[in-house]
This record gives C-alpha cells, sequence and structure tokens, in this order.
C-alpha cells in the first residue's frame, strides 16, 4: 500500500492505496464518487471522464498512485459551476439523456468543448464527442445540448477547473 | 425533427421533459455497481479460455478454499433449462457454473472472491484446470459436420431445431413467374453492448428472511420466478430488485447463470457478494445477437409482383438454449417475419436454429427482425434492378393494401392496421431520389459513387397471450399489472413491474395518469423494478411497456378517479355526474373545486367526511391485455443516401430519412429518442459492429479497439416524419416502438451501398459492410468485368 493525498472536490484526501487501483476504483470507494461510471474500464467509452489538473481525463486509465498531489473534480463538485448547471438544462430540454450512464461523462466533456469552442459548430461538436460513446440515443440529443448550451451560456470565458 | 404537439400537452401527446432526467444529471443515482453492503465480496468469475472441453481436474488454490467455489459447493441447484414447445427441439442444460465441460469461451468455471475484484481475479488465476480440449464447433457449416462431437449428451447432431413453412402453392408461382431470382445473404454475429455491463449483488435479509438479489436486469418478477425454480426456493423468500439500469437491449431480459450463481453461494455461505461485469466478460460472456444466413429464392411476375418466397435460414444460436427465450426464438422470429409488409400468399421455408462453441444468442433490439428485414428488402431491390423498376414502385405493387387489415400474413402473424405505402412515399419524399444524378455528376471522375437504398420494417410490439402461446415459451407473457395510490397529501404513486431503463417510461406512464385524472405529472411518482413494491408482472421488452403498463395504468387510474369523482362530489355537495377531473382538482358544473389533497385526506384521515358508499382510502390494482393479443403493428420506411468511397471502402451516410407510425403518440419526443438510438445501433449492425470467432471457437472482439461503436460522428440526425395511425387493439391506439428504429437499417445502408456499387458490376449482402468487405466486392471478378 502506498500513501497518496490528493485534492478531491476541493477536499483533501490521504490514503493509503495498492499501486494497481486505478483512479477510477480509488474516486468511487475512497470519495464516494459514484458518477464516475465505468463502461470500458479500457479508455474508450469515456463514461469516467473527469477534470484533473485542469484537463480532462479518463479515470479508469489512470492510476491512483501516479495522481499524487493531483486536484481533481468530478460531477459531484460541479454543482456550482455555471458551465455544468446550463448543460444539465440543456441535456434536460433538448433530450440529451436516455438511460443516464454515459451522462456525467457527457457533461464533464461537455463542458471543456464549450471551454474550447465558445460557439462550436455541430461537426466540431460530433468530433469533440467522438471519444465519449451513448448506446441509447444516437447522440441526436446530446450534441442539440451542447449546441443548445453554447447558445445559452452567458458571454465570457469559461475558466479551466 | 417535425413534431406536431401542443406545447403545452402535458398528457398523452406532449413532450414534456422528462421526470427521471433530474437524478441522472446528477450523476448521483445508484446503478448495481454503486449498491454495497457491509463486509460485500466481489466477485470475479473464473471463465473458460477454450472453446470446448471436459474439465478432468480441478483445485483450489492453497489457502483459498473458502472464497474459491465450483458447481458443487452451491448446494442444491438446477440448471437453467429453456424448453421450447415445438415438436423436434433438443434440450441443453445450462448450468450456473460448468458441469464438468465447458461449451463456449467465457463460460464460468468458478466463483472467486476477494475484498477487491483485483484480489478476486487473483484468485480465478491461481485456480488450476485441466482441460480436454474437444474439436470446437465454431460455424454454422460445422454443425452439421458428423465427425464434430455433440455439444451436449445425447444429441445425434449440433441443431437446437429446424421448422418449416409451407403456405400457398409456391411451385404455381415458380411456374408462372417471368423471374426468379436466388440469393444469399448474410447478418454476422454481434454483441449487444448495454454501456453499463450486467451485474448482480446479493444478500441475507435476516429480518425478512428474504434472499435479496440485486440485478441489473429487464425483468425482475420473472426472474424471481425463474431463481425460485432453479434454487428450489418459494418465491416469497427472494426479492429482486433491478436498481437504474444503464441501458439494456435485451442483454439484460435473460436469466444468466451469474444471477443464478451468485443467489445460490449466498444462500449457501450467508456472503454478500457483488458481481460486475467488465466489458471483457461483456463481449465474450454476454449473450450475442442476429448470426443469420438466407437463401431467398424468390418469383415475380414482369411487374415485380411477388408471386411465391422460398427461404432457407440457418442461424448460429451459440452453445445454450437462453431462458426464456429459447434458442430456436431468433429463427422462428426470422421465418414469421421473412415476408414482411408484402402481400405474399404462398411461402416455403425453413429455418434451423445450429448450436455452436459460442457465447448463446439472446435477444437484442428488434430480435430476429433485422435479419428478415435485411433478406426480404435487398431481395425487392434486387427485383427492382433486375426489372430495371424504380425499388420504391416495386414495392408500392406488393404491400399489404389498408383495405386488408387485418391481414393473416404467410409467416402467421396478424397485422392489425397501417397504411406501408404511406411511409415508403413518405420517406422517398423526404430524401428527394431525384438529387442523385446531380451528386453522381458532381462526383464524377472521383473515387466516390452515389446510391440510395430504402426499406420498410414490420415491428410487431406488445404482442400477448397467443402469440408467446405460439411461439412455445416457457413463459406466456400476456398482460400486465399496475397498482397505484394517492398518498394522503394528494400525490399519485404507481408501482409497476416493468422496468425503465432509458425509455422513459416514469414520465409516459405520468401522462398516461395526466389524462385519466387530470393530474399534474410532477405530482406523479413511479416505481418500478422492485417484485417487493408491484404485483406480478413480465417486465420490459419486445416494445411492450408503453402499450401493456400504459393500458394498466390507464385502467387503475380510471377506477381512482370514479372514487375520486365521488368523494369529490360529496365534499361539493353537487351530484357525481356534475363533476369532472381537472388541473389536480374535481371542478364541479358550477366552477367550485376541490384539490385532490383536501380528497385524499378525506378519505385516508377524516373518513367521517365521507360519503356512507365509500370506502376509505384511495389505492387500485389494474391488470391490462389487449383487445386482441396478436401485437399492435408499428411499421415504416428508411430511406438512406450514401457516398462509397471505392478506394477506401467506407461508406458515409449524407442524409437519413424515417417515416413510420406506431400509433398514438404519448411522447413525441421520446418516441424521436427511441428512433434515434435504434437508428444508431442499426447503423453500427449495418457498417461497424462485428463478433468473429476463430476456427478454434476463439471470440477475437474483446475490446471496444476490435469491436467498434457507432459515435458522434459515425450517425447523422435523422429527419423523422410520424403517420400515426391508432391500433385499434390497444387502450389509447398506442402501438409500442421500441426496437423499430434498428430493424431496417442494414436493409436500407446495404440497398444503398448496392445501388452505388451496381454500375461497377459489384454487390455485397454481409453485414457489417466494413470496408475490407466492400474492397473484397469491387474486387470480385464479376465486378471487374462490368467495370472494364
Amino acid at each position: 500500500m502506498q500513501p497518496i493525498e490528493l485534492i478531491v472536490n476541493g477536499e483533501r484526501l490521504s490514503a493509503a492505496v495498492d499501486p494497481r487501483t486505478t483512479l477510477a476504483d480509488f474516486l468511487r470507494e475512497a470519495a464516494d464518487a459514484r458518477s464516475v461510471h465505468l463502461g470500458c474500464e479500457h479508455g474508450v467509452c469515456g463514461a469516467c471522464t473527469i477534470v484533473v489538473d485542469g484537463r480532462i481525463a479518463r479515470s479508469c486509465i489512470a492510476l491512483a498512485v501516479a495522481l499524487d498531489g493531483a486536484e481533481i473534480w468530478t460531477l459531484e463538485g460541479l454543482g456550482a459551476d455555471p458551465v455544468i448547471a446550463q448543460l444539465r438544462a440543456s441535456f434536460h430540454e433538448c433530450h440529451g439523456l436516455q438511460c443516464g450512464y454515459c451522462t456525467p461523462g457527457m457533461l464533464v466533456t461537455a463542458r471543456e468543448i464549450l471551454r474550447r469552442h465558445p460557439a462550436p459548430s455541430e461537426a466540431v461538436v460530433r468530433e469533440a464527442l467522438a471519444g465519449n460513446i451513448c448506446r441509447c440515443t444516437g447522440y441526436a440529443g446530446i450534441v442539440a445540448a451542447v449546441l443548445h448550451a453554447a447558445e445559452n451560456l452567458a458571454e465570457g470565458e469559461i475558466p479551466p477547473l | 425533427m417535425a413534431v406536431a404537439t401542443a406545447p403545452d400537452r402535458k398528457g398523452i401527446g406532449g413532450s414534456i421533459r422528462r421526470i427521471e432526467d433530474a437524478r441522472l444529471l446528477s450523476g448521483r443515482s445508484t446503478f448495481i455497481a454503486d449498491i454495497g453492503r457491509p463486509g460485500i465480496w466481489e466477485v470475479a468469475f473464473l471463465r473458460s479460455p477454450v472453446a470446448h472441453a471436459n474439465l478432468v481436474h480441478l483445485e483450489k488454490p492453497a489457502g483459498a478454499e473458502d472464497r474459491v467455489f465450483f458447481l458443487a459447493d452451491l448446494g442444491a441447484i438446477l440448471p437453467i433449462r429453456a424448453d421450447s414447445q415445438a415438436p423436434g427441439f433438443r434440450r441443453s442444460d445450462y448450468p450456473a457454473i460448468a458441469d464438468g465441460k465447458v461449451r463456449f469461451v467465457g463460460e464460468p468455471i468458478a466463483i472467486c472472491l476477494g475484498r477487491t475484484r483485483g484480489e478476486a481475479e487473483d484468485l480465478a488465476q491461481a485456480v488450476l484446470v485441466d482441460y480436454d480440449e474437444l474439436p470446437a464447433v465454431a460455424d454454422i457449416a460445422q454443425s452439421r459436420n458428423p465427425d464434430l462431437p455433440p455439444i451436449h449428451p445425447g444429441w445425434s447432431e449440433n441443431v437446437f431445431l429446424e421448422s418449416r413453412v409451407d403456405v400457398g402453392d409456391v411451385d404455381a408461382a415458380r411456374a408462372a413467374a417471368a423471374l426468379s431470382l436466388t440469393r444469399r445473404y448474410r447478418m454476422n454475429r454481434q454483441a449487444i453492448v448495454s454501456l453499463e455491463g450486467r451485474g448482480v449483488v446479493t444478500y441475507r435479509d435476516e429480518r425478512t428472511g428474504e434472499l435479496v438479489v440485486y440485478s441489473s436486469t429487464q425483468f425482475p418478477h420473472v426472474i424471481r420466478t425463474a431463481l425460485a425454480e432453479c434454487l428450489g426456493m418459494k418465491e416469497r423468500e427472494l426479492r429482486v430488485v433491478a436498481p437504474e439500469v444503464g441501458g439494456s437491449f435485451g442483454v439484460k431480459n435473460n436469466l444468466n447463470p451469474e444471477e443464478l450463481a451468485l443467489a445460490a453461494l449466498t444462500r449457501r455461505t450467508g456472503k454478500a457478494l457483488r458481481w460486475v461485469e467488465d466489458r471483457r466478460e461483456h463481449l465474450i460472456a454476454s449473450a450475442h445477437a442476429r448470426e443469420h444466413r438466407y437463401e431467398v429464392t424468390v418469383h415475380a411476375d414482369g411487374e415485380g409482383r411477388v408471386l411465391g418466397l422460398e427461404a432457407t435460414i440457418e442461424v448460429d444460436a451459440g452453445a445454450y438454449s437462453v431462458w426464456p427465450w429459447t434458442a430456436p426464438m431468433e429463427a422462428g422470429m426470422a421465418i414469421g417475419f421473412l415476408p414482411g409488409p408484402y402481400a405474399i400468399t404462398s411461402y416455403r421455408a425453413t429455418a434451423l436454429t445450429c448450436a455452436s462453441n459460442k457465447s448463446p444468442l439472446g435477444p437484442y433490439r428488434g430480435v430476429g427482425r433485422p435479419g428478415a428485414c435485411f433478406a426480404i428488402e435487398r431481395t425487392m431491390d434486387e427485383i427492382a434492378a433486375a426489372l430495371g423498376l424504380d425499388p420504391v414502385e416495386v414495392r408500392l405493387r406488393n404491400y399489404v393494401r389498408p383495405d386488408q387489415f387485418p391481414w393473416k400474413s404467410a409467416g402467421g402473424k396478424t397485422y392489425d392496421i397501417g397504411d406501408y405505402g404511406a411511409s415508403a412515399r413518405a420517406a422517398r419524399d423526404m430524401i428527394r431520389p431525384e438529387r442523385v444524378a446531380a451528386l453522381r455528376q458532381e462526383h464524377a471522375g472521383s473515387d466516390w459513387r452515389i446510391g440510395i437504398g430504402y426499406a420498410t420494417y414490420l415491428e410487431q410490439t406488445a404482442h400477448g397471450t397467443a402469440e408467446w402461446v405460439q411461439r412455445g415459451l416457457p413463459v406466456v407473457f400476456g398482460y400486465e399489472q399496475a397498482e397505484i395510490h394517492m398518498t394522503a397529501d394528494g400525490m399519485l404513486v404507481m408501482d409497476v413491474p416493468i422496468q425503465n431503463h432509458g425509455q422513459g417510461l416514469e414520465t409516459t406512464l405520468a401522462q398516461v395518469a395526466h389524462d385519466e385524472l387530470g393530474i399534474d405529472p410532477a405530482q406523479v411518482v413511479v416505481r418500478h423494478g422492485d417484485t417487493s413494491l408491484a404485483p406480478y408482472g413480465m417486465g420490459t421488452f419486445a416494445s411492450r411497456s408503453m402499450v401493456m403498463s400504459g393500458g394498466a395504468v390507464g385502467r387503475a387510474c380510471e377506477a381512482l378517479a370514479a372514487k375520486i369523482r365521488k368523494i369529490g362530489a360529496h365534499l361539493l355537495q353537487v351530484t357525481e355526474e356534475n363533476v369532472r377531473l381537472k388541473d389536480g382538482e374535481v371542478v364541479a358544473a358550477g366552477g367550485a373545486s376541490v384539490p385532490l389533497a383536501e380528497i385524499a385526506m378525506a378519505a385516508y384521515l377524516h373518513p367521517e367526511r365521507l360519503p356512507d358508499t365509500v370506502e376509505p382510502g384511495l389505492s387500485v390494482i389494474a391488470s391490462y391485455r389487449t383487445a386482441r393479443d396478436t401485437g399492435a403493428w408499428s411499421y415504416g420506411t428508411h430511406a438512406v443516401l450514401v457516398a462509397v468511397d471505392t478506394g477506401t471502402g467506407l461508406v458515409e451516410i449524407l442524409d437519413y430519412a424515417i417515416a413510420h407510425d406506431c400509433g398514438t403518440i404519448v411522447n413525441p419526443m421520446i418516441v424521436d429518442g427511441q428512433m434515434m438510438g435504434g437508428l444508431a445501433q442499426g447503423i453500427g449492425t449495418a457498417l461497424y459492429e462485428e463478433m468473429p470467432y476463430s476456427e478454434d471457437g476463439q471470440p477475437l472482439a474483446s475490446t471496444f479497439m476490435d469491436y467498434l461503436v457507432p459515435g458522434a460522428p459515425e450517425v447523422p440526425r435523422a429527419r423523422i416524419e410520424h403517420l400515426s395511425i391508432p391500433s385499434p387493439i390497444t387502450r389509447y391506439g398506442i402501438k409500442g416502438m421500441g426496437e423499430g428504429g434498428a430493424i431496417p437499417p442494414p436493409a436500407a445502408i446495404c440497398n444503398a451501398v448496392n445501388d452505388a456499387l451496381r454500375p461497377l458490376g459489384a454487390a455485397i449482402d454481409e453485414t457489417p459492410l466494413t470496408p475490407d468487405r466492400i474492397i473484397r466486392a469491387l474486387m470480385a471478378p464479376q465486378a471487374g468485368e462490368a467495370g472494364a
């Protein structure tokens, strides 16, 4: 077991972890971050997407021990973020979810898309969502939701987390 | 997506936003992996690495005897036995854990426990197994090879069932035909891929005396019945709960060996257990789908009217018959649906359900019909091409006409109502075939070839007793129940045994309640997926829940409304005939009103306010079945415009249009969502998804790097038109529609690709239409000659 200390959703978290523990498993167990969904555990489906030191990352293919000292945000910690709030409203308005399993990863990824592209085209949104699999919606509602959020967000730069 | 609906409508017909969204958008709802118990053990299954072998020796790792379990350690337990009632069916017993023999790669051999999944997997690696390997049956052709060993004891050949249809006079059709064509089609094997895998949590509830089984399943009550039988327990000793379910599409609609294994082990040891399927397990060991082969001969007159149809259908159903569907379901659906929307009266076909050393075949969105639709719709295009006719025109000449309903099909089905031609004309109008010539001109001289394709589908939905009896299953899914009650403060709680795994049923059932009770959908709570909450019911599959559960909820609400009106009229001091339910109140003709909350308070807390003839309480249980139980038939036509890159073999979808009829639409937004989701899966079948096996029965796709699921760039937004002819046999005229979107895309896209390649003399009749297959089709000798 190896001691690590990181900041998860604004709170300092110290723990001893087995070196093979993935960041996703660690966050789910130690930080009760059940929004971190596991759809493939090999870095393809995007359901476990979180924010590590300001960049989105797949928590299923990172090891917790390698993230000692990192600052991490999962959807649990983003309740007060106005971009996530708008995205949630837009996903609801545009029927951007069905079973809800891919949804946390979609929201975190979508926030990053809007940060990089404040007024994205549909093609940009689709390309940027290529790493997030949804098996229910056929993506139409998700793409519409991201575009809807872009239109309805207040002007101004979106800060990284 | 053009949706004609009054935006303020909350009841049937309104695109209200979903009630279930908030908890899912929070990310905090409870899926199977989120359920824990103090002291819970994580489960890893040791799974067979070989396709076919006798297990000659099994040995637990030293010191881990209490954490590794074989079949003999599970106590009295019956195998899963999914017997078809069809004469000639060969039985397969599917054990929870291998019983001395393994029959496919991925079959469970041992249950291993650890404090983490990693520890449990370590243990699985340390179990010693001696395999005496047997030759594997890895292909349909091999299932009839007498030199290969029988997969199950006592079998004379590796075939579950052979069935036949012979109606009308095919020989006369052949003699009279101006055109007879024979074509071969293949729809290859797929995984199903819910984004959340399967999973099971089991523990003992000492207070209630129940063995509690949480399972990511589509039908908890039916699972309880099956588990009770296999475990020799009383149903009351079992509670089955489906928590939030992260997609299903059929793969969570079987009694799985893992459910049985965990339940048996908890019963035996008292340990709380959790198994969460990983992606590799899902791809190799969850039920698979499709794998159909067809040889179709069609006889037509000079105008393209079909006079007779002949077919040989072969399906590779894998190693076991899955409960409750049975192995022959897939081929049985294919043979029953092959005549499709066409008025074909002479039909002769054989359907062979082969067994192999592969993962068992189970239901997947569309069940049997994507293959049957592929075969008949490709054939309609072949008739059109051979006669130089427009493919839509050939279809219009052959559809069952609106004045011919109810239509008894040559496949033995009874279609309720429809206007198939209207869907084809609408789809053609949307896709605008007149622009193809200009597009071809534009791309002349490049590698890009433009093609247009159509496919019409039928989707039998909400079929009841007659249909399931005809299919010979162990369970007859003939009805649905609902139990509703109003709380003392006037909210409506509906307990239903169906299961919501993305379909938005909590919203649409609340819309039904709104129409019956005038209650705001926001005041309605739908609870599902728990045998301890809801009365017995069949679950969510076969596009049945909106019709069946909607019908049950409607009937229950109707009865509750009568009681509420009685109480309301009494409180308002008017006669019952002079009140109605509106906007959460009972309203008298003169305008005086009393809110539901006040009526509920009287019903529960102030019986002195009730009329003498009314019993206290506001609860109703109701059952529903359709007026005729042969199914409500949705249908539609898909039209697609593609570009095929003859250099790389890539297919690009340029435009996609859908015209469909699912009867009365409860929520157009949700219907469009279901249609788009089905389309995405249909595109997967058509272009990307395949579960190939090696000659010795090794699955060759075990990650998302080699099993390709469509992403956002691959799925265009389709334009959808709703025709909406109400079903005459269901309450509200609703027809189910959960599967239709997935049925015709392989046919429509393959027709479009063939339309694009036809000038080059190339043809392709196998899904998925991978670049590799398209290039090989282009290199086939006849393509070279025609192209030269």
